[in-house]
């Protein structure tokens, strides 16, 4: 039983026994990650009658995202795998949204704040860019790639996560896929002086 | 018939019925009025228009342990059950106070206590022979075992992932990861920074803490997470953690102020906050002075800064000074080899600030006064001693902030003063509050660093007490509140 967990966009959470989704909980408020996650995943293990010592593995998105929402739904994964001792299966969510669109030729992107965008392209199913920060006037040179919004969901993270098991691909780095340093540069100090 | 705590007016009620319930070994009026009065005892009596029966609790400061004191029934309202429902309150009692065993000793002849202790779960432990004089009747020694909660607590209000475990009032784990050295280039807590710290080391320091006491999640009774006041995107790492947590093995969650926190962290070192207190509240991100009359239900801001914290300045004037950050423990360093011979301004300190802000903090106008001061001198091509400035710039912080903390316990009549926050770590500011709260007759406090500065186990000490308290825990609906008011010991 696999509990998914994201939280890129809005917050959402979803259950499937094996290839089987059972339940499905998105809350759509773009901010209010921290008040929604723990309603989120009570109520999809209850949408699909289990209890938590059923779940043997999470999944989570590890962005790329907005940062301080994605890092919600982490740390709450992150805590329930451990607490049960169970894996935890880290998520790049736009291959996640790219794996949805099987073996097509796109360009995923997502809004990446400050009228930026979070950008990968696929092609026969593999990334052949990406993930970068770009701004929306550079996605001009990737000609020939139909472009996708790149909203993801629980229920896409868990549907990655299966299938990444099954061909073998680690998802074992639970970091966060930060693109942007923090936005601070070191100051000198100002005098106080003229 | 009425269950009423009874204090030292009720001396002349309770010294009759001892005397016709003890005839021979009655205690003295003037033990029965310290034992009334004193503050590590708990005293319940039974009124049936009067008293009928009372009975007593003795849990010392510190101690994990209480005693039955005493408990007696008028001759003609016993087999009515009311022994035992005064046994019941005081074993309520014991287990709120914290204590994990409650003892007593009977005489080995009464068999109807004796039968009832056993039916409430007592063994015991012990016989002492001809105990009680001059009957020359032998006691049993009885003890309870309390098994008190087992609270893990997760503090990510700034740079300090904390994640503590105690159980009731005692301090099992207490681990913490900071991130201030990666702050360090920026001289002074980037929030950015610290939340992606916090996530990377959630789940590391919970591991550690787990390992430190001996335990597995599945012994965790509940859980505490800090939900404010403190910067937003670490409060919700730290939330999201403990929402996981909670709901992998479905323990209760309570989300807990972060500054009462500071002041709930002295039951860990003496099994009670003693109330009421003024606290002072020091560190990097608050400078808060409290008035604390009950913990988890009367705190009240007196005052805090209106500009910098008092460690925040501490940082800026290392910065001026050309020393590295964190600026504490490098201008205390610094200072020792000085001599405060600047009068550096103490702010908010004039008359006619000390109307409107007699406890509120600025230190923003002693920062510039300092690297005015140090500016001067450098464009004048003087030398100047580095320590003497830091040493001075000491002495005003510390000044301004006992010089007001002071005033609060005066004004307010509470004698006792505790200290919390990682500027706790100034020696000077210990030195000096220790000879200031002599001089005033005030009981200083001051909890061992590692529970001063911020830390998982003073937000599980503050879970545990609501626990034993017997609240409600606090649903799955609550965020980050950034500007939480002390007011708001627990955000339903």
């Amino acid at each position: 039983m696999l509990l998914a967990i994201d939280t890129s966009a809005g917050t959402s959470t979803a259950v499937f026994d094996g290839e089987k989704l059972l339940g499905f909980v998105e809350h759509d408020d773009p901010f209010g990650h921290a008040e929604n996650i723990g309603n989120a995943i009570a109520e999809v293990m209850a949408n699909a009658g289990i209890t938590a010592s059923e779940v043997t593995a999470v999944a989570i998105g590890r962005g790329p995202a907005p940062y301080t929402g994605l890092r919600v739904g982490m740390a709450a994964g992150a805590s329930f795998a451990m607490a049960l001792g169970i894996p935890l299966h880290s998520i790049m969510n736009l291959d996640a949204v790219a794996l949805s669109h099987g073996q097509a030729k796109i360009l995923v992107s997502s809004d990446a704040k400050r009228k930026e965008l979070f950008v990968a392209t696929y092609d026969q199913g593999k990334r052949v860019f990406g993930p970068a920060v770009l701004k929306p006037e550079e996605l001009g040179k990737f000609g020939g790639f139909a472009q996708v919004e790149g909203k993801c969901n629980a229920e896409l993270v868990g549907r990655y996560a299966l299938w990444a098991q099954a061909s073998g691909i680690d998802l074992s780095d639970s970091s966060a896929l930060y693109l942007r340093s923090p936005d601070v540069a070191p100051s000198a100090g100002k005098r106080v002086t003229g | 018939m009425e269950f009423l705590q009874l204090g030292k007016e009720h001396l002349t009620t309770v010294m009759d019925l001892e005397q016709k319930l003890f005839p021979d070994d009655a205690w003295s009026s003037a033990s029965m009025a310290a034992e009334l009065d004193a503050s590590h005892t708990y005293y319940l009596g039974i009124f049936d228009t009067e008293l009928i029966g009372y009975a007593g609790l003795s849990t010392p400061d510190g101690s994990f342990s209480s005693d039955i004191q005493t408990i007696g029934i008028a001759a003609d309202k016993r087999g009515q059950g009311l022994g035992r429902k005064l046994m019941q309150h005081l074993i309520e009692k014991a287990g709120q106070l914290g204590s994990e065993q409650l003892m007593l000793e009977v005489r080995a002849d009464n068999q109807a206590a004796i039968a009832l202790y056993l039916d409430l779960g007592f063994v015991q432990i012990d016989l002492r022979k001809r105990y009680y004089q001059p009957a020359g009747v032998d006691a049993l020694i009885m003890r309870l075992a309390i098994r008190q909660p087992i609270v893990l607590g997760i503090e990510s209000t700034c740079d300090e992932t904390g994640v503590g475990i105690v159980q009731g009032n005692r301090l099992l784990a207490n681990a913490l990861h900071s991130s201030m050295d990666e702050h360090s280039k920026y001289g002074g807590v980037v929030p950015e920074v610290a939340a992606r710290a916090h996530l990377e080391a959630i789940r590391p320091t919970l591991e550690k803490a787990l390992a430190e006491a001996k335990l597995s999640m599945t012994d965790i009774d509940a859980i505490a997470v800090a939900n404010g006041p403190g910067l937003a995107g670490a409060l919700m790492v730290g939330i999201g953690a403990a929402k996981g947590l909670a709901l992998a093995h479905n323990k209760p969650l309570y989300a807990v102020n972060h500054l009462v926190g500071h002041v709930g962290a002295d039951v860990l070192e003496r099994g009670a906050v003693e109330l009421p207190t003024i606290a002072l509240l020091v560190s990097g991100g608050h400078t808060s002075l409290l008035l604390v009359r009950q913990l988890l239900n009367d705190v009240e801001l007196l005052g805090e800064t209106i500009d910098d914290a008092a460690g925040e300045a501490f940082d800026k004037v290392a910065r001026v000074l050309g020393l590295p950050y964190p600026g504490g423990p490098q201008i205390d360093k610094l200072a020792a080899v000085g001599t405060a011979n600047i009068r550096f301004p103490r702010g908010l300190t004039l008359p006619k600030d000390m109307e409107k802000h007699r406890y509120d903090f600025s230190f923003s106008g002693l920062k510039t006064a300092v690297a005015r001061h140090v500016e001067k001198a450098q464009d004048a091509g003087e030398e100047f001693s580095k320590a003497d400035v830091a040493a001075s710039f000491r002495e005003a912080v510390v000044d301004v902030l006992l010089t007001k903390a002071i005033n609060a316990c005066k004004d307010f009549g509470v004698n006792r003063l505790l200290l919390g926050g990682g500027v706790v770590a100034n020696a000077r500011l210990r030195e000096e509050a220790q000879k200031r709260c002599d001089a005033n007759g005030i009981e200083l406090r001051i909890p061992r660093f590692q529970l001063c500065t911020d830390n998982g186990a003073m937000i599980a000490a503050l879970g545990s007490q609501l626990v034993m308290a017997g609240r409600e825990p606090s649903g799955m609906g609550f965020g980050s509140e950034s500007t939480l008011e002390v007011t708001q010991v627990q955000t339903p």
